[in-house]
């Protein structure tokens, strides 16, 4: 299974090259007011708009630093209803694809962020997956994806 | 009343009282010792009763023997021994009574032991005598004999011999009484001795001390006063203590004393008297001495002392006449002498002037000859250092000519130096643009070969050929990132190295232009220095010449006047002769005149 590599603060995690439609450079973003902080902003995707979540801000910690490596990757994210919505994620120090054997991967068995699923150890360390699935809280998709519902 | 005895009688009453004090002491030692031999022969007497009671004790038993060994044997033999017991008992008994005369219980007692023991013989003894002697040697005569002798003794026996245990318990009694008092008696006899001892001593020791006192304390006081006298105190007298011998040695001491003090007294106002009128002689004498002839012989008179008086006034008149014609004539000669110390010395001091108005002359020139030598040299030297500094000079506005080229030549240089430098920094800015548009390329790359595996990974197995090349391209991408993030490093530290040497070539070429205009204002000195300098010579010359000709004129007037001071100096010294006679002269006539002067005559 391949995943793109990026970090939350110290730690890498990987996203699955399956969920992933796009990795964009950094682009300028448009606040969108009286949503959680971990939303970075609106951007525009080839004339429609698209929302960004802070992975970082999402995790807890300081939002990401602009830096040359941070990129927005634009995902499917699946709602609720089965409808399919681009997501944009905010990622920095992305590094690049690796290849996981899906038999290495373990259930870290901490009851942790909901977003954050199985581990695997390679040279380098522990990488930990993320679920789009549980991304997002229900309100907050509702907050974000409010065609979709109302569809 | 002691002080007015005399010493015999102070002697004789001191010793007496010892001698008194020993006696009393031995009587009342004789009266013990007369006591304690009394009692000594009362203990005898009653030792001897003791004795006689012993005797009277063994006659009554030798005679109750003699019987027994009669009754027993029968043998007329025992009964006569060489002594008549019977009458030897009577004789004691008779001796006893005589010893107890003095004590009538007792003397009673031994009469009433006689009656007895002779009853006694009668009763007893002779009967029993009697019986043995009438039977003979009959069988069983002493049984028979023995049998009339009574179990418990004879009565009379028993009374007597219970009245002599009396007799000798009462002398026994008597014997431990009188022990008893004698013993005391040399007790108190000891005591006595040895008090009375001890209080003879003392007062013996007493009376000394008192006797002599009285007689050491006037002699004391005699021999103190003695040594005052010795001493020179002349009003010193003893104080009469007693009225006894010593007290009259004192007293005639004292009058003694008196008469010398009065004597020595007299004396002195005789010697004052005539110690006052050769005061006043002297008097006018040591004036006289000392030059004053004006005193007055006050003493007159017929004596000694008044003839020597008339003597030395009539003396005293002719010195007087004669000092004041000597005075007279001294004080003539003596302003004669002023007159002419006064115009030598005139003389003198004019000639002095003259030499040291010469000698300062001469000085003078020869300072004015030493200035101008010292003065030449000094010109000389200036005259050469001129010469030499035109020369210096000239070398060095040469050196600094150079010097200014020089500094021109580095001016243009470093111009052209900063021009290059800015060339420089101005490249070093466009490749930096170049890189920055390098990196954009890269980073592109970078998202492209991410995309491209992206697809690939969702082109499935069709994909997998373009993944490996996606792969490759990301590979490239991140190496082009990494060298493109070098030469931006090394591009950066470039620029700031061009950017410090340009900083520094400006302040060089600063430095180096401020130098140039420095050089030239040096050099623009040195050319003024050097026109002075080169003017200089020729006047330097001209002094020098001038000051050589003074030179020569100066030591020719040291000369002339060297030979003018010689000749002042010849003056100046036989003007000086003459004076010191003339001086010697005046101090004689001053001798004179102050020796006369001395002299007072002056009434």
């Amino acid at each position: 299974m391949k995943v793109l590599l990026f970090h939350i603060g110290r730690d890498r995690y990987g996203l699955p090259l399956a969920g992933i439609v796009r990795v964009l450079p950094l682009l300028e973003l448009k606040q969108l007011p009286l949503t959680p902080d971990y939303v970075a902003g609106l951007m525009d995707l080839h004339g429609t708009p698209v929302p960004v979540i802070d992975l970082s801000r999402l995790a807890g910690l300081p939002a990401a630093a602009a830096q040359f490596d941070t990129r927005i990757v634009i995902v499917d994210y699946r709602a609720a209803g089965g409808a399919t919505h681009a997501l944009g994620l905010l990622a920095s120090q992305v590094r690049g694809i690796a290849d996981i054997d899906p038999q290495q991967l373990e259930d870290s068995g901490v009851a942790t962020a909901p977003f954050l699923g199985q581990v695997a150890s390679d040279a380098d360390g522990i990488v930990q997956l993320v679920e789009l699935a549980h991304l997002l809280p229900p309100d907050v998709r509702a907050l974000l994806f409010q065609d979709a519902s109302a569809a | 009343m002691f002080k007015d005895l005399s010493i015999k009688n102070k002697l004789y009453l001191g010793f007496g009282s010892i001698v008194a004090i020993i006696l009393i002491l031995l009587g009342v030692a004789y009266n013990s010792f007369s006591r304690l031999s009394e009692a000594n022969a009362w203990d005898r007497h009653t030792m001897e009763v003791l004795v006689e009671i012993d005797k009277i004790h063994n006659s009554i038993l030798q005679i109750q023997v003699e019987t027994r060994g009669y009754i027993l044997t029968g043998n007329e033999t025992s009964l006569t021994p060489e002594t008549d017991e019977a009458a030897v008992l009577s004789q004691l008994t008779q001796k006893a009574i005589a010893m107890t005369a003095d004590n009538k219980v007792q003397s009673e007692r031994f009469r009433k032991i006689d009656q007895l023991t002779s009853t006694w013989g009668k009763e007893w003894i002779n009967p029993l005598i009697e019986k043995r002697r009438a039977l003979g040697n009959a069988p069983g005569a002493t049984e028979t004999v023995a049998r009339l002798l009574p179990p418990a003794g004879s009565p009379g026996l028993v009374q007597a011999n219970k009245l002599l245990d009396e007799v000798a318990a009462e002398e026994s009694r008597l014997l431990a009484e009188r022990t008893a008092t004698t013993a005391k008696l040399q007790e108190t006899m000891l005591l006595t001795l040895a008090l009375g001892g001890l209080l003879c001593v003392v007062l013996a020791l007493g009376i000394s001390y008192l006797l002599g006192r009285s007689i050491l304390g006037p002699l004391n006081n005699l021999t103190d006063a003695v040594g005052r006298i010795a001493g020179g105190e002349q009003n010193a007298r003893a104080a009469i203590l007693s009225r006894d011998e010593l007290g009259k040695v004192t007293e005639e001491f004292n009058r003694m004393a008196q008469t010398i003090q009065d004597n020595q007294a007299n004396e002195l106002a005789a010697t004052n008297s005539l110690r006052a009128k050769v005061d006043s002689l002297l008097e006018v004498v040591s004036k006289a001495a000392s030059g004053d002839l004006t005193g007055k012989v006050s003493i007159t008179g017929s004596d000694a002392i008044g003839q020597l008086g008339n003597g030395l006034a009539k003396m005293f008149e002719n010195l007087r006449s004669l000092l004041n014609n000597v005075q007279k004539a001294g004080i003539q000669v003596t302003t004669s002498a002023t007159e002419i110390a006064a115009s030598a010395r005139q003389q003198e001091a004019t000639g002095i002037e003259q030499a040291q108005t010469s000698v300062e002359i001469l000085s003078t020139t020869k300072e004015i000859s030493a200035n101008t030598s010292q003065l030449l040299k000094t010109m000389e030297d200036a005259t050469a250092v001129a010469d030499y500094t035109t020369n210096a000079t000239a070398e060095a506005q040469n050196n600094l000519k150079r010097m200014d080229s020089t500094m021109q030549h580095m001016v243009s240089a470093t111009d052209s130096i900063n021009a290059k430098l800015a060339a420089l920094s101005e490249k070093a800015s466009n490749i930096n643009s170049v890189l920055i548009t390098i990196t954009k390329v890269a980073d592109q790359t970078n998202i492209l070969s991410l995309n491209a595996a992206i697809e690939a990974e969702k082109a499935g197995e069709a994909g997998r050929g373009f993944s490996v090349v996606a792969t490759e391209i990301r590979r490239l991408a991140d190496q082009t990132s990494v060298s493109t993030w070098d030469i931006e490093q090394m591009l950066k530290e470039m620029q700031s190295a061009v950017s410090a040497s340009v900083m520094g070539m400006d302040k060089f070429s600063e430095e180096i232009r401020r130098s140039v205009g420095e050089v030239r204002q040096v050099a623009e000195q040195l050319s003024s220095v050097m026109d002075q300098v080169q003017k200089l010579t020729p006047q330097f010359d001209a002094v020098l010449q001038g000051m050589q000709s003074q030179a020569i004129g100066a030591s020719q007037i040291s000369d002339t006047m060297m030979q003018l001071n010689d000749a002042t100096q010849q003056t100046v010294e036989s003007l000086k002769a003459t004076s010191e006679a003339v001086h010697q002269l005046q101090y004689a006539a001053g001798d004179l005149q102050s020796s006369v002067s001395t002299f007072a005559v002056n009434i």
